[in-house]
């Protein structure tokens, strides 16, 4: 496979992954704040800077009053803004194109519709009764496109790359994910007697993870910090936890790099170093120090990224 | 508005003046056109109407699209198409396919003629200046053997049908034709628009072209390549045609690479891969001659790769079509096809060549300046369709103009008969019902080692436009699905 080619296929998978993390962390935060337990959750402003936290803009400045609005257009159908859901389905439509020939028609043809829904989505609609709509459509398209990724690709060197960008988008988008909610239960703490560790917030965040249901089936209890952060970081058998997205980089890695001896400057082996960290690791220790850790996570995600790059994508 | 109850024929009006394809010479629907005209005569307009649009989403969900700008926005739109199908019957259609392999194998012979020892030239049959004035002429190609012997490997025949019901070549493309993609794409639409009216007619494949390229380009692989490489090479995404140029790498499962993804190293070509340098041995070339190798033509070309010609006359490469076939689709060298085939092939044409005046003849020349009204004048180097005359269409004060053009000029210009193309049943939007409309065929012959293979279908181009003559694409042309009978 072309390098350059490569290249695009990754970051395909990349884009298609992240505009399906903002779409549901849109749609999952600004309907649970609706009814939420806690004046502060419910508040708009509380939500929206939540939003923004996310997708790494800057938030309100003090005494700054967001607008609802002109929030949800940024996070949704802004063509200016380079993290708009429909920037991603742009990039990953740009890319496909690139790579038409690798892909198959099947999987083509439903990134295309999936970038002509959200092109062609009425704005008005989307802002004042369309948000559901749009959230879930795109939530559904791209659990298609994974679908078709998986079922009408060969599963070789082609379907490892796309796939390395999907897990190391996911993870990555789980700790921004991740990030943004401990910032919230750390702000609403203390209304109605709310604690950091039982907070409303753990459960918005198994939501946006799309692990809610899981996460009670496998703990049967309500989620507290650390119970959620055990389950999305280290549990393997959730399919978007950190650990699991791990696991599926060190499987896809190498099928590029079957080399029974390491390299210790290859990819294969910072990534199997990396799941091994987090294998042998117990949630208290995170929990303890969940800000170092997201750092600490984030920098690894971007080492391997750029280990990644240089090793394959050099061209 | 439609009424529910009148069909989409119910208005359609024949200009007696005009051939049209579906009527035999009584006047009644021919018998191979008759089934499709009762089937579709079957539809009310508003069925009709939703049906064109399921075969335009269709396209568009196939990506198959090009991108105009309007004021700020960039839109996608598709290429028009046609939902009502041309039938060319078994027997007509071994005409065609004779007559282009004919064709195809006799410019073949005079590429390797031209480009080595001159014969024809020297002999007088076809002009010396026709050649070394063209500016296609490759004299980088001189005496450089293309493995396999072939220069011309795909060829785009475009014909038409005369009033007199007669085939008539009006050119033939042997750079680097498009349009194959849209055959096989016009048949999916079709398929998925209107799938019932397949089982009334035994119509030939048209997804058989992408393995027979491939079976094709394999044959005159570079010497030593026991398992060659193949590779498409395009300019990148942006191209018009890059639709085509991944259809084709993808059905035929090999990589389409851009300029920058090759490099070579001592004469031998190798693509950049995530597992470091692969050897490449046959490049399907969609980029133009003057952009392939910066070192040896057009220095400021960023699309091809340095080194690349030097690579393909060591013979460590196929470069198909061979550089330097341009010399060959030239307008003026149409003129001689005739002579062409004589001479190379001692057979006389199976498909007939539209008669042509060259302006560099000073008799000819006088000719057509007398006859300007009722003579198409061409630019012998124009693709496209541009700076076409059509006599009988111009005011006194063009008629001026081009005279003068010709007069200042006359090597750049050639004339013909004013041909009339038939015309065949379109569906046109603005009045909801089918009219006639001219249409051409483009064929596709390709050529490998002691084989030959025509795609039993073609490019049904249209020109939606009423009473315009001119099919191409970028003119606002359309087309339609191409059955060819068993």
């Amino acid at each position: 496979m072309l390098a350059r080619v490569a290249n695009n296929l990754f970051w395909m998978g990349r884009y298609i992954e992240r505009s399906e993390h903002i779409a549901r962390y849109m749609h999952v935060n600004y309907f649970s704040s609706l009814d939420a337990p806690n004046e502060l959750s419910r508040s708009r402003q509380f939500v929206l800077n939540s939003m923004l936290r996310m997708i790494g803009d800057p938030e309100a400045k003090e005494n700054e009053v967001l607008n609802e609005e002109e929030v949800l257009f940024k996070l949704a159908l802004d063509p200016a803004h380079p993290f708009s859901i429909l920037s991603n389905v742009k990039y990953a439509r740009e890319n496909a194109n690139s790579a038409r020939d690798l892909i198959s028609t099947d999987l083509y043809e439903s990134i295309n519709k999936f970038y002509h829904f959200v092109l062609k989505y009425p704005e008005q609609h989307f802002l004042k009764k369309g948000l559901y709509d749009f959230c879930i459509n795109i939530i559904e398209m791209s659990s298609i496109l994974r679908g078709r990724i998986r079922s009408t690709l060969l599963h070789d060197e082609v379907y490892a790359i796309i796939m390395l960008g999907v897990n190391l988008e996911r993870a990555n988008q789980l700790i921004r994910i991740i990030n943004a909610k401990y910032h919230d239960a750390l702000n609403a703490q203390g209304s109605y007697g709310d604690k950091f560790s039982k907070s409303f917030e753990w459960t918005t965040l198994l939501k946006c993870a799309e692990s809610y249901d899981m996460m009670r089936r496998f703990y049967k209890k309500t989620p507290t910090s650390l119970t959620t952060l055990e389950f999305l970081i280290l549990n393997p058998n959730c399919p978007r936890s950190m650990m699991n997205s791990f696991n599926q980089i060190y499987t896809h890695i190498r099928v590029l790099d079957n080399s029974f001896k390491y390299d210790k400057d290859s990819t294969a082996f910072l990534v199997g170093r990396v799941r091994a960290e987090y294998q042998y690791k117990y949630v208290e220790e995170i929990e303890g120090n969940i800000k170092e850790y997201i750092e600490a996570m984030l920098k690894n995600l971007a080492d391997i990224g750029n280990k990644m790059e240089n090793e394959f994508f050099h061209y | 508005m439609p009424k529910e109850d009148s069909t989409i024929f119910s208005s359609y009006q024949r200009d007696p003046s005009l051939f049209d394809e579906i009527y035999d010479k009584k006047g009644q629907v021919k018998e191979v056109y008759k089934t499709l005209f009762q089937l579709y005569g079957g539809h009310s307009i508003p069925d009709y109407m939703t049906l064109n649009e399921k075969a335009r989403s269709s396209f568009f969900n196939q990506g198959i699209t090009f991108q105009v700008y309007d004021d700020k926005q960039m839109q996608e739109k598709i290429f028009p198409f046609d939902l009502f199908p041309r039938i060319i019957d078994g027997k007509e259609w071994e005409i065609i396919e004779k007559g282009a392999i004919q064709r195809s194998r006799a410019l073949n012979l005079f590429l390797w003629d031209i480009y080595h020892e001159k014969k024809i030239l020297k002999q007088g049959v076809v002009p010396l200046e026709l050649i070394s004035s063209s500016e296609n002429y490759l004299h980088q190609m001189m005496d450089v053997d293309p493995p396999g012997g072939i220069y011309n490997h795909i060829s785009g025949t475009d014909i038409i049908k005369h009033n007199d019901g007669k085939y008539y070549v009006l050119e033939d493309n042997i750079r680097c034709p498009s349009g194959v993609s849209y055959v096989i794409c016009n048949r999916t639409a079709l398929k998925r628009a209107l799938f019932g009216v397949f089982n009334h007619y035994e119509t030939h494949t048209v997804t058989n072209y992408a393995e027979n390229l491939l079976d094709l380009l394999e044959s005159v692989k570079p010497h030593g390549a026991d398992v060659p490489n193949t590779v498409v090479i395009t300019p990148g995404m942006y191209n018009s045609a890059f639709y085509e140029h991944s259809y084709l790498a993808k059905t035929m499962g090999v990589e389409l690479v851009e300029g920058r993804d090759l490099f070579v190293e001592n004469d031998f070509v190798y693509m950049r891969t995530i597992k470091g340098p692969e050897k490449v041995d046959i490049i399907y070339r969609r980029i133009d001659d003057q952009f392939l190798d910066p070192l040896e033509f057009r220095a400021d070309s960023s699309l091809g790769v340095p080194g690349l010609f030097s690579a393909y006359k060591k013979g460590n490469v196929t470069l198909a079509n061979a550089p330097g076939t341009g010399v060959a689709d030239d307008k003026a060298v149409y003129t001689y096809m005739p002579e062409i085939i004589k001479y190379y092939l001692d057979e006389t044409p199976i498909l007939n060549n539209v008669h042509t005046y060259h302006c560099s003849r000073p008799k000819e020349l006088a000719y057509v300046l007398d006859h300007i009204h009722e003579l198409v004048i061409k630019p012998v180097d124009e693709a496209g369709g541009y700076g076409i005359s059509i006599g009988n269409r111009l005011t006194k004060k063009e008629i001026a103009t081009v005279k003068k053009q010709i007069q200042e000029h006359p090597r750049k210009y050639v004339a013909q008969p004013i041909m009339s193309l038939s015309v065949h049943p379109t569906y046109i939007d603005e009045t909801n019902s089918f009219e006639q409309r001219h249409v051409d065929l483009r064929t596709f012959t390709i050529l490998g080692k002691d084989k030959d293979f025509v795609l039993k279908g073609g490019l049904t181009r249209v020109a939606l436009k009423k009473g315009n003559l001119i099919v191409n694409s970028s003119q606002g042309g359309g087309s339609k699905d191409t059955w060819v009978l068993k």
